[in-house]
């Protein structure tokens, strides 16, 4: 049948194509399965959500993706054997780091008292203190007690000698800012090249 | 111009011994069934379930034992689920053989699922917000339950799925898919 007048919604395939991986129960899981055995068209769209989800895990492995990561996610990496270099300045310091070829993950450890913060940005600065880039309202885990910033480590392979300072900056209601703390990479290139970007 | 057999006329074409109706079964059923084979997590399990399921649809068929052949794809579905419960312990063994000898093969065949765009998708999931990034990689990348994702981000898990299907819905979207 290449005709569906009731098609599953994108989303209801992604959660019946979790619960085939153990990580969610699926409570349409039969209805699900009934249908796709009478559609051809919901199995083609179960199969791009498959390949939807092998595309986020082919992107998670890069380390391009600028986000926040948890232990999970670095647990993962290690175990498929990725590279994982971490670099943990101590708030109101600095840190020396740099890339290598072989390096497939680059994470910035940010401790910081997170008690009570409702809303968290992520202001990421020039050495100038110049906010080039933010990560409003970043999902954190106030018991403990830091963020974990994953750095676009393609970026960074291809950026020159350079300085770049990150700020935790609480938010409130009224959208007044707080620094929470600041953060600083001394990065040196090591790679060959002038590096640009 | 051909007109493709529903599944009722499809079974009586069959029961009548048409061979061709056989290869239609096959050319209809396969995919669903293989598609249904992700549930053992195993490509060449996923064929065994195909090659045994079929096999068994046929053979009921032949016999005459479909009383109503408009219930054909049901009839698949369940052979499907009596087959997997066996093939899943046949999958236990082999993944524990995999785990002792496994180094020493080739990888396995990949899934047949379309490639998507990489630059592309990467550009879709760095428009997503912060928490919706998070919790699509920590879905499906970190391997996390609902549970453990709703926990990091201090939400309900009911929470976590409303913000997972905006996720979805928006990279769908974005990577030129309909909702």
């Amino acid at each position: 049948m290449r005709h569906c007048s009731n098609p599953i919604d994108a989303a209801v395939l992604a959660d019946y194509w979790l619960g085939l991986l153990g990580r969610l129960a699926s409570p349409d899981e039969e209805a699900v399965e009934e249908h796709l055995f009478a559609c051809d068209l919901c199995g083609d769209r179960l199969r791009e959500m498959v390949a939807l989800a092998e595309g986020l895990r082919e992107l998670a492995r890069d380390g391009s993706l600028r986000m926040i990561v948890t232990d999970g996610f670095l647990k993962r990496a290690a175990e498929e054997g990725l590279r994982v270099l971490q670099y943990a300045p101590p708030p109101g310091g600095s840190v020396q780091c740099t890339v290598t070829a072989e390096d497939d993950i680059l994470i910035g450890r940010l401790a910081a008292n997170l008690t009570g913060v409702s809303r968290l940005d992520l202001s990421l600065c020039n050495e100038a203190g110049v906010e080039r880039f933010r990560l409003p309202d970043i999902p954190f885990d106030s018991g403990t007690g830091h963020v974990i910033y994953q750095e676009s480590i393609t970026f960074l392979k291809a950026a020159p000698t350079n300085k770049m300072i990150a700020r935790l900056v609480t938010v409130d209601e009224a959208g007044s800012e707080e620094l929470l703390g600041e953060y600083t990479f001394k990065h040196t290139r090591s790679l060959p090249g002038p590096g640009a970007w | 111009m051909e007109i493709e057999l529903d599944n009722v006329g499809l079974v009586r074409q069959i029961q009548a011994g048409d061979p061709g109706a056989e290869a239609e079964l096959f050319r209809r059923m396969a995919p669903r069934i293989r598609l249904y084979g992700r549930h053992l997590r195993d490509v060449y399990a996923a064929d065994d379930l195909t090659q045994q399921v079929l096999i068994t649809t046929l053979e009921a068929l032949r016999a005459g034992r479909l009383r109503e052949p408009e219930k054909l794809a049901s009839f698949v579905l369940g052979t499907c689920r009596v087959i997997v419960i066996e093939l899943r312990r046949t999958s236990q063994r082999r993944e524990g053989l995999l785990e002792r000898f496994g180094r020493d093969l080739a990888p396995s065949t990949p899934w047949s699922v379309p490639r998507l765009d990489h630059d592309q998708l990467e550009r879709c999931v760095q428009g997503l917000k912060e928490r919706e990034r998070t919790v699509v990689i920590m879905t499906f990348y970190d391997e996390q339950t609902g549970a453990e994702v709703a926990d990091f981000l201090g939400l309900s898990e009911a929470n976590v799925r409303v913000i997972r299907h905006r996720a979805i819905h928006q990279l769908r979207a974005c990577m030129g898919g309909t909702a």
